[in-house]
């Protein structure tokens, strides 16, 4: 396995899609950086961390193997797989929040972005963007995150919380190389934050309604119980878990 | 509706210049596609609706050209030589890698194999669609941050 260290850097994500578009990558070659200066979340919004406090990390997949209407099945493992290692780590109540944040005790822990590259062939190659608050304490104005320092109590290295995730990632990308999704999407699916939970949406109007959360479909998108035994189906956009 | 009144139908689709026309009654389906292609050739699919009593088996049409109508197959055949590029997946496409980013592609550029032409996001899955030709872009058909379906067209681009 390939780890490439960085003091600083715009994004790792953006770093391992150059550098696989111009050598041939090694799959799970990992780029690790103490600082990003553009690091990213969804579409627009930014990813913030302190310097050297956070795990920021890239990791490359090769996932030509998975067949691109499978692909939340790819967004399914990387989600198991940083909740079983932060479960390994000792945090208390950790919970995969819909499509794939990783909370302890309901506060945000580790954010994920995944970038993959898509050709008329289907899918070839996946970015894994994995960012875990580690050691900072402080989140002003941020009320819904925390990191495993505060959960624990002790100091992490970062080396060790890298490793745990990438061992248990690997298992998980085995799982989904062997086509065993059903599994996979029992286990995601099992760990899902308010899965089965009385819970308080908000939809793309801004309006408030109730529902249980019941697992997802193939294509990730998340269903809910609402009032009269009715069963819908939500897009990311569509809906707002309030917790 | 026998094999003859089919045949008079199709002439009087032919005829009249429309398209395409669907009939349906209670036991026969019929769909007449005129000028379908640059060859201008009729075809005619005849579905049996499996009801109660069958009832005589209505083959399929293979009409050979009837008065072909050019003006709606002139403009397809000129689309014809562009290649279209379609979307692999359900999801927003974005034309820019992020929100302060210029577009990735646009109309009149060059662009070689393997260029990124969109992301389409799909449940927080960010896919790159690659480009499989090289050629010059001569349309784009969908807006930044649209919804896309399966298979919809969303560029199309001179190989030559």
């Amino acid at each position: 396995m390939h780890i490439i260290k960085l003091d600083a850097i715009d994004s790792t994500n953006t770093f391992l899609k150059q550098l696989s578009s111009c050598e041939m990558v090694e799959d799970y070659t990992v780029v690790v950086a103490k600082e990003q200066t553009m690091g990213r979340g969804q579409m627009g919004t930014i990813w913030e961390s302190e310097t050297a406090k956070n795990l920021m990390f890239s990791v490359f997949k090769d996932v030509s193997f998975v067949p691109v209407e499978k692909q939340f099945y790819i967004s399914m493992v990387t989600a198991i797989g940083i909740y079983k290692a932060l479960k390994k780590l000792a945090l208390p109540r950790v919970k995969i929040k819909w499509p794939n944040d990783i909370l302890s005790a309901d506060k945000k822990i580790c954010g994920v972005l995944i970038e993959n590259i898509v050709t008329s062939n289907g899918l070839r190659d996946s970015v894994l963007g994995i960012g875990v608050n580690v050691n900072q304490t402080d989140f002003v104005g941020l009320p819904k995150a925390s990191s495993l320092v505060n959960m624990v109590g002790r100091v992490f290295d970062l080396d060790e919380v890298l490793y745990h995730i990438l061992v248990e990632l690997k298992e998980c990308f085995a799982w989904l190389e062997r086509g065993q999704y059903k599994k996979i999407k029992n286990e995601y699916e099992s760990e899902l934050f308010k899965k089965n939970k009385p819970s308080t949406f908000l939809d793309a109007e801004g309006s408030m309604f109730a529902g249980f959360i019941l697992g997802v479909t193939e294509l990730g998108h998340l269903k809910v119980l609402l009032e009269d035994e009715i069963i819908k189906v939500y897009n990311l956009k569509e809906i707002t878990l309030l917790y | 509706m026998d094999l003859k009144d089919i045949q008079n139908l199709i002439k009087f689709v032919a005829k009249s210049g429309a398209s395409e026309v669907k009939l349906e009654t209670d036991d026969v389906k019929i769909t007449i596609k005129t000028g379908g292609d640059d060859k201008g050739e009729t075809t005619t699919y005849v579905q049996q609706i499996p009801v109660g009593a069958p009832v005589a088996q209505a083959p399929v049409v293979q009409q050979q050209p009837v008065a072909a109508t050019p003006e709606t197959a002139a403009p397809v055949a000129e689309d014809s030589k562009y290649i279209t590029i379609k979307s692999p997946i359900i999801g927003t496409l974005y034309r820019k890698p992020s929100p302060d980013k210029p577009l990735f592609v646009e109309v009149g550029q060059t662009i070689s194999e393997g260029d990124v032409l969109c992301i389409i996001e799909a449940m927080k899955l960010f896919n790159e669609i690659e480009s499989e030709v090289s050629g010059k872009i001569v349309k784009i058909l969908v807006d930044d941050a649209s919804p896309v379906e399966f298979d919809q067209p969303l560029f199309l681009v001179d190989p030559s």
